[in-house]
């Protein structure tokens, strides 16, 4: 089998183990002096399966819905899928501080900004 | 020969794999555009499953936002209407970056496959999962028959 090869092998060609549909999830982005707040929707995702990871400037949600199948299905117009999306967030987000909350298939993630980041106002003092 | 075959087999894979991404950019093009709910442009109401589970149905529909406050069922026979409304406003004090959640109503009827006993439907809200269990009436129960 000398002959050339159909597809050129490639190291590091993952075979996919997995094929649930992927989805972009919706967001509303807002921000105050303190903190910026993001909405993301994810219906149907449980606490467990949402995964949020900021690292070096990135911030990566990922949340996986899986839904229980029983019965004969009359008719399905949602399934399983996986909501991912990413946001370059600046250098002065406290990592530390960063919290989320999950409310009718909402997701609430506040990214607070440290403290030499926040707007300050300069006195100017009498000469 | 093997080889060959699973080399195939792998271009296949990748095939598929980019039809996967084109049935997306699809999806994903439309979503980058309006900006709203998805299902508030074309059709205005969320989506739903509907599994017959024997001596009962159970209809999951899909309400991100909504607490059950803001939702409505009413069934009758085999008829069932769900509605809702959905409120997104800026918090207080804040700046809006993005907004791509919209503020939506809803009304939908549907037609369930047979009656059921409306006085023992029950309904959960999770998640942004509306989840409705719905008993059959009793002429639409399955029945073993014995033989005599």
């Amino acid at each position: 089998m000398d002959g050339k090869d159909v597809v050129k092998k490639e190291k590091g060609n993952v075979e996919s183990t997995r094929s649930i549909r992927q989805e972009i999830p919706l967001v509303d982005i807002y921000e105050n002096d303190d903190e910026i707040l993001l909405h993301a929707e994810m219906p149907g995702v449980k606490k467990d399966n949402i995964t949020i990871n900021i690292d070096n400037g990135n911030l990566t949600l990922s949340g996986v819905r899986s839904l229980a199948k029983e019965g004969a299905a009359e008719w399905e117009e949602f399934g399983d899928v996986e909501y991912q999306r990413a946001f370059s967030v600046p250098q002065t987000i406290d990592v530390d501080k960063v919290q989320a909350e999950l409310k009718d298939g909402i997701l609430a993630l506040h990214l607070p900004k440290s403290e030499a980041s926040k707007p300050r106002m300069v006195e100017i003092k009498a000469g | 020969m093997i080889a060959r075959i699973s080399d195939l087999d792998r271009m296949f894979d990748a095939m598929g794999l980019l039809r996967g991404r084109l049935d997306n950019v699809f999806n994903e093009f439309d979503r980058s555009v309006t900006y709203g709910p998805h299902w508030s442009a074309a059709s205005n109401y969320p989506q739903t499953n509907l599994f017959d589970k024997g001596d009962h149905f159970e209809l999951a529909a899909k309400i991100p936002g909504m607490s059950k406050e803001d939702v409505e069922v009413k069934i009758q026979g085999n008829y069932l209407e769900i509605s809702g409304t959905r409120n997104v406003t800026a918090p207080e004090g804040y700046r809006v970056h993005r907004n791509e959640l919209g503020s939506a109503s809803f009304t939908r009827s549907l037609t369930l496959p047979a009656e059921v006993a409306s006085n023992k439907v029950s309904a959960t809200l999770k998640d942004g999962i509306l989840v409705l269990t719905m008993p059959k009436s009793e002429a639409a129960k399955p029945r073993q028959i014995s033989i005599k």
